[in-house]
């Protein structure tokens, strides 16, 4: 018990750090979201002013009709037509001015609300994809998603209920004030007892607040155990441990139900005490005012009116602790933004490429070092003429893949040089990335290029299965979009790269996936396609790298060769080895064969 | 929904809900009673106004004595009713965080138990839905909309039999002048909800275009699209805006109208009340009591709109749940268990033919048609064929995670509609295409084989098959995480713990879906070797991808359209000129390197 709420208050810890102290943070929130939309927000504390004036005379009008229509019809026997026509008509008017002051504020609190978070995420998502790939790199890919699409709206989200919260401030001012006017004695007894409410209210909404956020913490856990145990369900039956499965989710979903028994436990206790204490301190009020009422001090009206002002403070009241709940999470969120807005966009890798007018590719003593201990490639030399087709080849971890988004320009050099086409060259990554879109669209990706252009590249690209999708290149693809296959994705990520006929074309392994057949066509139908175009693939079929003019053998981050494949065949005993190993699953079935 | 029928099923729904989750249904009596109890404290404030002014404010003299009196009741009488509030609210969160916790664990069980064809994998995210929102669905139900229906249901008819107590005239005027809130309501709530929907999909698309442009970085800026996704995100943003904005202001007139009715029906009431005079035995008291009755009548309606919304969306969520439970489990266990002979266990395919039924459409083709083989004890079988044609299934009808349609497969001549699947579990071992392993440890993920495995049997076990080198490779050995999916292998590693894991069960049969993926040479030697190793002894079937794998084969089986083409040893099929032999001499071209 104790431990739990330890580990509640450190999460708690988390979510607001303590560099300031929550006012001062809270304001600065404020002051930062609404450097727009200011007008917005203050229209809906307009109306929320409105709101709290009439409620607390609408108190004044209850004492109307007590004092000057219902005591006088029943005591006297007769009451003036008029003057009931005129208090109801006062009611009816208190009401509805009221009812628009709520409306308002509700459109215009949700208004700013909404309009900040749209200016908030266009700010986020700009600087984002202003940052070039090393910022990315440093950063986990999940966390900046939530920093810019969930955090963007939490950080917003205390907008909503501002005015609100305002109104209720301005609606105990105007309350304690009208009640101490109509009796100091009642009334100081009624506005101490308001410290005593909102108190309650707020002990309550910081202490159910922690269970819920530990329930939904093993919310997240039982998601998260669901879905891996579901995924691999092809294991569970394999070992027939469907029972034993069963049994570790039934404890991961027991500690979510424990979460939510100490949050029902708490809330019941409150809640009750929330709907028993005005009730109880009106009956002290009627009591108490009872005296008063001898003594001639107030009229039965202004008591009633007593009784009925403080019945409708407990709802606002009530709410006020609710309202303000979104306070620490608003603050994370808004904390979490401004770290990644105040992040200065770091320069572009691409600006250290040297452009020449050729097509080729020269590397001079290229050097690059990840992280600082180990470099990924050092002294990297090589001149790759224009039109020439290199196939990249090394052991897993020789810098292949980095070594192509440095021509790329993607990363920066640490040390030498790259002198690449003007127009720069076309990358196609190992893991294609389509967006959610059209194929149409994943080929352009942002460029306008005509529907000719797009078929011919997916022709080229041997991507022409496209055409056989009911809705051809308007088919959409992607997430919600329908499955492909990793060939199939491949190959549109190839279209993609060939649409815009560059002038050198960098593969990343991206032809593995396919069936050496289709390799063979895709690649032959790139040398017919992009004639000039200097091509450098990283490549690990034997079949792939034969079909390229020169091969770079890289091991360690180092050129261990560089000439034609049969010259490094007859030259590099390590090569061989490595085409070996390659060919070693296709060289054992073949004796395998012979009988 | 609102048919008379739409609404008796949600009664049969409830209803089967409670049957499924029988935790709810016990003492619900006593808490409804208790509740009423709790609801009456909340009348107690204007029936103690109407009290007092009737019998303590006589004209001129004012009863002290009855007053406090009337006090002292009111405040025993609140006493017990916060009491009862608490333990009605705290019984009902109790009963249903324990029936929901029950139809979860429920469902863990039913699911792991689903055909394997129920598993689909565009199915797995609804599966996983089921067991988390929508019973989330259903916990928030109880956490508030049931409460809403206790509480506020009880409060109401309360509040409403006071009224008629006091005056029936009255009350009928104040149902009368409320009655139509409730259509201004529902309304209102029809289109707030329409309008919601919207704007959460357009929730759903901000949030993917924002996570597409992080974790697409660098395609994007490869291609030079940032600022182009940029600009879509934005646009997408700001129409989430507008229609949040748009439900907003829908919403806000949600309470307001409530605000309003409440002074038309108070302004009803007096004016009746005035008309009608002391003659009719109304008293000054009762109308005051009115008017509080009446706000406490209307407080919770325009709560309601909602809770029927809520309401409406759970039996939903229940719905779904109830259909999962629905669903029949995957191959039912044995009535009379056969126990399979001890020894290598044949494999027998007698006129087997299979079409998926979830797939819904009757036309659709069977999947496999009357295949028939004798799979003898110790033999390496390998299955080919296209994509579609049947092999995958087939191994899923060998592995008992599906029946035959027609036709039978025996294991040891055993059918295995006869085997316990405890039994089978232990002799039959799937080892499957892409090998799922659990976030955790390789020893946890290689325990889950079996219970009650020591480390030593994991060592031992890696040593059989020939793989600590590779074990020597790990940082932390036997006990690196793998993160999740086992993201922190490579595929080829995670074959290999695959590998080690079916060899734990030491079964008889084996049956390989063999990996499109690639993997490194290295890992490539080791997965053969154990793989070698694993087989030996063993009868073994290969759903096979590549054709080295079928050339190694004692046999190999054909399959084409869910038909088995040809069936024989690789030599004999490639010398037949068949179809095996056409797809044999197009992989040998393919993969050639050299010449």
């Amino acid at each position: 018990m104790n431990g739990g709420k330890e580990r509640a208050k450190e999460e708690h810890g988390t979510i607001v750090p303590i560099d300031a102290s929550r006012a001062t943070q809270a304001f600065r929130l404020i002051r930062g979201l609404l450097r727009h939309h200011k007008r917005l927000f203050f229209t809906a504390v307009g109306c929320a002013a409105v709101f709290a004036a009439c409620t607390v005379f609408s108190s004044v009008v209850v004492r109307l009709i007590t004092d000057k229509v219902i005591v006088p019809r029943f005591e006297d026997g007769h009451v003036a037509t008029g003057r009931v026509v005129a208090i109801l008509g006062l009611l009816v008017a208190v009401g509805v001015v009221r009812a628009f002051g709520v409306v308002g504020r509700r459109i215009f609190a949700n208004r700013t609300a909404w309009r900040v978070t749209e200016s908030l995420t266009a700010e986020v998502v700009d600087r984002v994809t202003a940052q070039p790939v090393p910022w990315h790199r440093m950063h986990r890919t999940g966390d900046i998603i939530t920093r810019a699409g969930v955090d963007a709206e939490a950080a917003t989200q205390v907008l909503n209920p501002l005015p609100f919260a305002s109104s209720v401030v301005l609606m105990l001012v105007l309350s304690a004030v009208w009640l101490l006017i109509t009796d100091l004695w009642l009334g100081m007894a009624a506005v101490a007892v308001f410290p005593l409410l909102i108190g309650l209210n707020l002990t309550y909404q910081r202490r159910v607040d922690k269970f819920y956020d530990t329930a939904q913490n093993e919310l997240g856990k039982l998601s998260e155990a669901v879905h891996e145990s579901f995924d691999g369900v092809t294991v569970v039956k394999s070992f027939g441990a469907e029972s034993r499965e069963t049994e570790r989710l039934a404890v991961i979903a027991s500690r979510l139900r424990n979460a939510r028994f100490g949050a029902i436990r708490l809330r019941s206790t409150f809640e009750a005490l929330l709907d028993g204490v005005p009730n109880i301190v009106n009956i002290f009020l009627l009591v108490a005012g009872s005296y008063r009422v001898r003594s001639g001090a107030m009229t039965i009206g202004e008591l009633t009116s007593f009784i009925y002002l403080f019945t409708l403070l407990v709802f606002p009241l009530r709410l006020i602790g609710f309202a303000l709940s979104e306070l620490p999470y608003s603050i994370a969120g808004w904390n979490r933004i401004r770290e990644l807005l105040d992040e200065p966009v770091v320069s572009d890798p691409a600006l250290t490429l040297r452009r020449h007018s050729d097509n080729g590719i020269e590397l001079q003593g290229v050097t690059y070092n990840h992280d600082g201990s180990r470099d990924v490639l050092s002294g990297v030399d090589a001149l790759i003429p224009a039109g020439r087709t290199v196939a990249v080849v090394g052991p897993t971890g020789a810098g292949k893949t980095t070594l192509l988004h440095l021509i790329a320009g993607l990363i920066a050099v640490d040390h030498g040089s790259i002198t690449v086409p003007e127009s720069g060259c076309v990358l196609v990554f190992q893991e294609p990335f389509l967006l959610a879109g059209s194929v149409r669209d994943n080929v352009a990706l942002g460029r306008t290029v005509t529907d000719d252009e797009v078929h011919m590249a997916l022709l080229a690209a041997e991507a022409g299965f496209v055409e056989q999708f009911s809705e051809g290149v308007d088919t959409i693809v992607g997430e919600r979009g329908i499955g492909l296959s990793g060939g199939q994705r491949q190959r549109i990520a190839l279209a993609r790269a060939l649409v815009g006929n560059p002038a050198a074309l960098l593969l990343d392994d991206t032809t593995s996936s396919l069936d050496p057949a289709t390799e063979a066509k895709v690649l032959a139908n790139l040398r017919d396609t992009l004639r000039d175009a200097t091509v450098v693939a990283v490549a690990s079929r034997p079949s792939t790298i034969a079909l390229a003019d020169d091969v770079l053998y890289l091991a360690d981050g180092h050129v261990v060769a560089h000439g034609s494949h049969d010259e490094l065949l007859a030259s590099v005993p390590e090569y061989r080895r490595l085409m070996e190993a390659f060919e070693h699953d296709r060289a054992e079935h073949l004796e395998g064969a012979r009988p | 929904m609102s048919e008379p029928l739409g609404r008796w099923s949600a009664v049969q729904m409830i209803g089967k809900g409670v049957e499924a989750a029988p935790a709810l249904r016990r003492g619900i009596g006593a808490t409804f009673g208790l509740a009423m109890l709790g609801s009456s404290g909340r009348v107690v404030v204007p029936i103690l106004v109407q009290q007092a002014i009737d019998h303590g404010f006589r004209k001129g003299n004012v009863d002290v004595g009855n007053v406090t009196i009337l006090g002292v009741i009111g405040l025993a009488v609140i006493i017990v009713a916060t009491f009862a509030q608490r333990t009605a609210v705290a019984r009902l969160g109790r009963r249903s965080e324990e029936a929901l916790y029950g139809l979860r664990v429920r469902l863990f069980e039913h699911i792991h138990r689903l055909s394997i064809a129920d598993h689909g994998e565009e199915r797995r995210g609804a599966l996983v839905a089921r067991v988390t929102s929508d019973v989330e669905t259903l916990s928030q139900f109880f956490s508030w909309g049931a409460l809403a229906w206790l509480l506020d249901g009880t409060l109401m008819v309360l509040v409403a039999g006071v009224m008629l107590a006091y005056d029936w005239v009255l009350a009928l005027v104040a149902f009368a002048t409320a009655a139509p809130l409730a259509f201004v309501l529902r309304s209102v709530q029809r289109h707030l909800v329409a309008a919601y929907d919207k704007a959460r999909t357009r929730n759903a698309e901000v949030l993917t275009s924002v996570s597409e442009v992080v974790s697409g970085s660098e395609t994007l800026r490869a291609y030079h699209a940032g600022p182009h996704y940029a600009d879509v995100t934005k646009r997408s943003s700001r129409e989430r805006s507008n229609a949040f904005i748009r439900a907003g202001t829908i919403g806000a007139f949600l309470f307001p109208s409530g605000e309003v009715f409440s002074v038309l029906t108070v302004a009803a009431v007096v004016t009746v009340g005035v008309v009608r005079g002391a003659g009719a035995g109304l008293t000054s008291g009762a109308l005051v009591g009115f008017i509080f009755l009446t706000y406490r009548f209307l407080e919770p309606i325009a709560e309601f709109t909602e809770v029927l919304d809520q309401t409406q969306t759970a039996v939903a969520g229940l719905r779904r749940v109830l259909g999962v439970l629905e669903n029949p489990i995957g191959p039912p266990e044995p009535a009379h268990p056969v126990t399979l002979p001890l020894g290598t266990l044949g494999i027998g395919i007698e006129n087997v033919t299979f079409g998926y039924r979830s797939r819904g459409d009757d036309e659709e083709a069977p999947v496999l048609v009357d295949v028939t083989a004798q799979i003898p004890a110790g033999q390496h079988v390998a299955v080919v064929g296209e994509t579609g044609s049947g092999k995958t299934t087939l191994g899923r009808l060998i592995s008992r995670f599906a029946d035959p349609t027609i036709g039978t497969v025996r294991i040891g001549g055993v059918p295995l509609t006869a085997v316990a699947n405890d039994e089978l579990r232990t002799r039959l071992v799937v080892v499957p295409q892409e090998p799922f392993l659990f976030d955790g440890t390789i020893a946890a993920n290689l325990g889950f084989a079996r219970s009650m495995l020591s480390i030593p049997d994991l060592e031992k076990a890696i040593v059989d098959l020939d793989l600590s080198d590779w074990l020597d490779t790990l940082p932390d050995g036997l006990f690196t995480e793998v993160g999740a999916r086992g993201g922190q292998l490579s595929a080829g590693e995670r074959q290999l713990v695959a590998l080690v894991r079916a060899s734990l069960v030491d079964p008889d049969v084996l049956v390989l879906d063999e990996a499109t993926s690639s993997v490194d040479a290295l890992t490539e030697v080791r997965i053969g070797r154990a793989l070698d190793k694993l087989a030996a002894g063993r009868t073994t079937i290969a759903i096979a991808h590549r054709l080295s794998t079928a050339a190694r084969a004692d046999r190999v089986m054909v399959l084409e359209h869910g038909r088995l083409v040809e069936d024989g040893p690789h030599a004999q099929l490639v010398a037949a000129g068949g179809p095996y032999s056409r797809m044999y001499e197009a992989w040998m071209s393919a993969t050639a390197s050299t010449q």
